[in-house]
């Protein structure tokens, strides 16, 4: 993301140019006039096989292919690019004109994010949780390991973990809710950072982020997360690229064992203390289909549709419990709010989507079988 | 050809093969005309047999099914147990954030077939449209550019053969073993031949600046997808491929197109890409921060971890397909891959005894840079014996499998991503076969550093 010239898109001639920059960098370690280049070490710590006398490392090439050239394609317009052009940067580059309050964050949360992520953001229905309490003092589990067992973790959720505010912005622009992204507008997201910097009881430049909280652009860029020094190695600014090659050259860093094969360890490898560690019960094993290496027919698929089967697959998750922000099914009450206003309404709503619910809950059930999960959701019994 | 021909040709091929192998022949065949000679039958008995042989079988005597019938070809209906598996402890609510795995306990060679790649996406599996979709490339060039699949093809073609390995492959193992099964313990992961273009030859007319270090991929799903990769990268090797395994990528590969980051975490070869923009900083998407980033004991946590490194496992036997029908004194193969994404697989040692001692295993076939190797071991089954297995990769970036203490006390039990030291399948008296680890009890001394409990 960077904030374009508008002349760069009509200027395409001065591109020759500094092209030549990017000719050199992509023949560095092939040619011989590059061989400090080639002695350079990779950035991920691995081999790189650069393209030299035909070939690079058992694949031949055709170096004509690789060496001209090309022009394809076509010049994009303003519009398409800003269209596209939705990441936020963490120093604010990309990040729009809004506000929004804890208040308004609430109220979204609680029709478009709750049946996924829970009460105050615990989680649930296997999406992950967006707070676990206090960022500042949870950020000390950080260090947490564990090593016995009955021992907590380290709470990793947006407030303890996450290097940068923008990237949570961004990702609930583009990406949330899940199941009808890129849906919010720029003040509902405010909205929702600030309710989610709420729940994590966060402050802003020393100001408690509280229930009557109203974040805007200029809030937003002095946010400072608990952990934003916990990464590494530096990847910002210049030496970025550097900086995490130096680290990869040492493995160390990242629990990797570098030997000479001569010198391999052949006896006498594991510590004297290293035993036989098994898999506690049965482990995990909820796999499907079943794990079977037979040959045989497959079993003649159910015929039939069986609806309290579809509800289970397709529902349970988020209508089986309190807290998901959906009517539970069996609670007669709660359904009579919404078949007030007619059957033919709840089937629309539900076949469509609505709020945070995928059209058909994100089955693939016909309209008529979809309509009978939903009488039964309503008739059912708790 | 004439037979006399054939026969003196046959004659020249006997006398070039070795001595060894003619006198062995020879000797076997003299031992069967004794035994013919005394009257004894060659055979099991004179009567009945097995069905299978004896019995007509429908396929054998009626016509099969016209060649107008699957004129885009399905495996046997007898494969059906040969498929991806999923576990609902990986996913989140209708499996639109999840991730479904390759059986390699049944895999053969080094190439997934393209319906049993394994699957991950954060968003659900796209269906996209190719005539609908574009990839535009825009931030630090010269010359901004937006091309149609049909133009993209256009550029000269790359074939290579990678594996593509989530970096959480044996990620839920860390506190000791969980599940009992090859599939689910290395099963996020598969290996294919990939058709593409590399993406510095699309550079080479764009006129990327000097000051660019990195590169956004984003994709168009619904999750938009994104990674920040570093321009050395994207110049070295990395792709947009459309091409697997001789035909389209699957959708739940990313059709119409993918980025290939070669040896990198799977996750930065983002599926269904419709945007590469560069840019002097990097990003910080969701999935390189909150996700796929590893803790550490002392709290602080490597971003940008890319490649998967060097890793090896046993596929044959396994817990899924195990020994229990050997024979003692039957030889039997042990097989097994080894890839790294670090380079080239140089060898593999295997162990009978969790990883204290170790002998060469012979490689097999093609081996090729960041690519699923095939590993080989003859041995001779003793039935009632109880055994070790754990094999353990090199390779030409000079790095070998650790053990498990050694990783753990570098890197902890909650780091969740990267996890490559040796794992161990314990074959039972009976031969079956179960998932263990050989590890230690860790503690923390006074400065906090994990150590080994009890160890001398």
């Amino acid at each position: 993301m960077l904030q374009l010239n508008k002349n760069l898109f009509i200027s395409i001639s001065v591109a020759a140019a500094v092209s030549l920059t990017l000719s050199a960098c992509m023949e560095g370690g092939a040619t011989p006039s590059n061989a400090s280049t080639a002695k350079k070490a990779s950035i991920d710590g691995g081999v790189m096989y650069p393209m030299t006398n035909g070939k690079t490392g058992p694949y031949y090439v055709n170096e004509k292919a690789h060496s001209t050239k090309l022009s394809f394609g076509r010049t994009p317009t303003k519009a398409e690019y800003d269209e596209w052009n939705s990441d936020i940067m963490p120093d604010g580059t990309g990040l729009p004109e809004g506000e929004g309050s804890v208040e308004e964050g609430e109220e979204t949360y609680e029709s478009k994010c709750v049946m996924c992520h829970g009460d105050f953001g615990s989680g649930g229905g296997g999406y992950p949780s967006l707070s676990k309490g206090n960022a500042y003092e949870l950020h000390e589990t950080l260090t947490n390991q564990r090593l016995k067992p009955d021992t907590d973790g380290p709470v990793r959720v947006f407030g303890t973990y996450w290097p940068k505010a923008s990237t949570l912005f961004w990702y609930i622009k583009d990406a949330m809710p899940h199941p009808s992204t890129d849906s919010l507008s720029d003040d509902e997201v405010y909205g929702l950072v600030a309710y989610i910097l709420n729940i994590n009881e966060m402050e802003i430049d020393g100001e408690e982020v509280d229930d009557e909280y109203v974040l805007n652009r200029e809030k937003f860029l002095k946010i400072k997360m608990p952990n934003a020094n916990g990464f590494e190695p530096n990847i910002d600014g210049p030496n970025g690229p550097d900086n995490v090659r130096k680290y990869f050259s040492h493995p160390e860093n990242f629990g990797a064992q570098k030997v000479k094969p001569s010198e391999r360890c052949m006896t006498n490898c594991q510590e004297k203390t290293a035993k036989v560690a098994y898999i506690k019960g049965a482990g995990i094993s909820d796999f499907h289909p079943p794990l079977s290496a037979v040959r045989d027919l497959p079993k003649a698929k159910e015929s039939g549709f069986s609806v309290q089967k579809a509800y289970t697959t397709n529902c349970a998750m988020c209508h089986g419990a309190e807290g998901m922000g959906a009517p539970v099914a069996g609670d007669k009450a709660a359904w009579a709010a919404y078949t007030s206003k007619g059957m033919d309404k709840v089937y629309a709503n539900g076949i469509n989507g609505i709020n945070g619910m995928p059209p058909k809950g994100g089955s693939e059930l016909s309209d008529k079988n979809f309509k009978s999960v939903v009488d039964y959701m309503i008739s059912k019994s708790k | 050809m004439d037979k006399k021909r054939i026969q003196q040709e046959l004659d020249t091929t006997a006398s070039k093969n070795s001595t060894v192998d003619r006198r062995d022949f020879l000797t076997k065949t003299a031992a069967l005309s004794v035994t013919a000679l005394a009257g004894t039958s060659l055979f099991a008995s004179e009567e009945s047999g097995d069905p299978a042989i004896l019995e007509p079988q429908k396929w054998g005597t009626k016509w099969g099914d016209p060649i107008t019938k699957n004129l885009y070809g399905m495996p046997s209906k007898y494969e059906h147990n040969v498929t991806r598996r999923y576990t609902k402890l990986l996913a989140s609510g209708n499996f639109r954030a999840s991730i479904a795995v390759t059986p390699i306990q049944e895999s053969m060679g080094i190439i997934t077939p393209n319906g049993l790649f394994f699957s991950r996406s954060h968003g659900g599996v796209a269906q996209i449209d190719p005539n609908e979709h574009r990839l535009m490339i825009t931030g630090l060039v010269e010359k901004p550019l937006v091309l149609t699949m049909k133009e993209l093809k256009r550029y000269p073609s790359v074939t290579r053969t990678h594996f593509i390995e989530c970096p959480a492959n044996g990620g839920q193992e860390w506190r000791g073993p969980q599940y009992n099964s090859l599939q689910f313990a290395k099963g996020f992961m598969s290996c294919a031949e990939w058709t593409g273009v590399y993406i510095k030859d699309i550079l080479k007319d764009l006129g990327l600046k000097p000051e660019a270090r990195w590169m956004l991929a984003e994709g168009g799903d619904s999750s938009k997808m994104g990674r920040t990769i570093p321009v050395e990268k994207v110049l070295d090797d990395a792709m947009i491929v459309w091409g697997q395994n001789g035909e389209a990528l699957r959708p739940e590969q990313g059709y119409p197109i993918r980025l290939l980051v070669p040896g990198w975490e799977g996750n930065l070869s983002v599926k269904w890409l419709r945007r590469l923009d560069f840019a002097s900083e990097p990003w910080y998407c969701k999935e390189e921060t909150s996700k796929y980033s590893v803790l550490k004991p002392n709290g602080k946590a490597v971003q940008h971890f890319y490649a998967n490194e060097v890793n090896s496992t046993v596929t044959s036997p396994s817990p899924e397909i195990d020994w229990s029908d050997l024979k003692d004194g039957d030889v039997v193969e042990i097989e097994g891959l080894a890839w790294s994404g670090m380079g080239t697989i140089t060898g593999v040692d295997i162990s009978f005894d969790g990883g204290n001692t170790y002998q060469e295993a012979q490689l097999k076939g093609l081996v090729l840079p960041k690519c699923w190797t095939r590993w080989s071991y003859m041995h001779t089954y003793k039935k009632g014996q109880e055994l070790l297995l754990t094999s353990r990769a090199m390779d030409d970036a000079g790095y070998i499998q650790p053990t498990i203490d050694q990783e753990i006390l570098k890197v902890g039990v909650e780091a969740v991503y990267h996890r490559n030291a040796v794992e161990t399948w314990k074959v039972e008296k009976d031969g079956k076969v179960t998932h263990v680890e050989i590890r230690s009890q860790y503690g923390r001394d006074k400065n906090g550093e994990l150590v080994i409990e009890g160890k001398a």
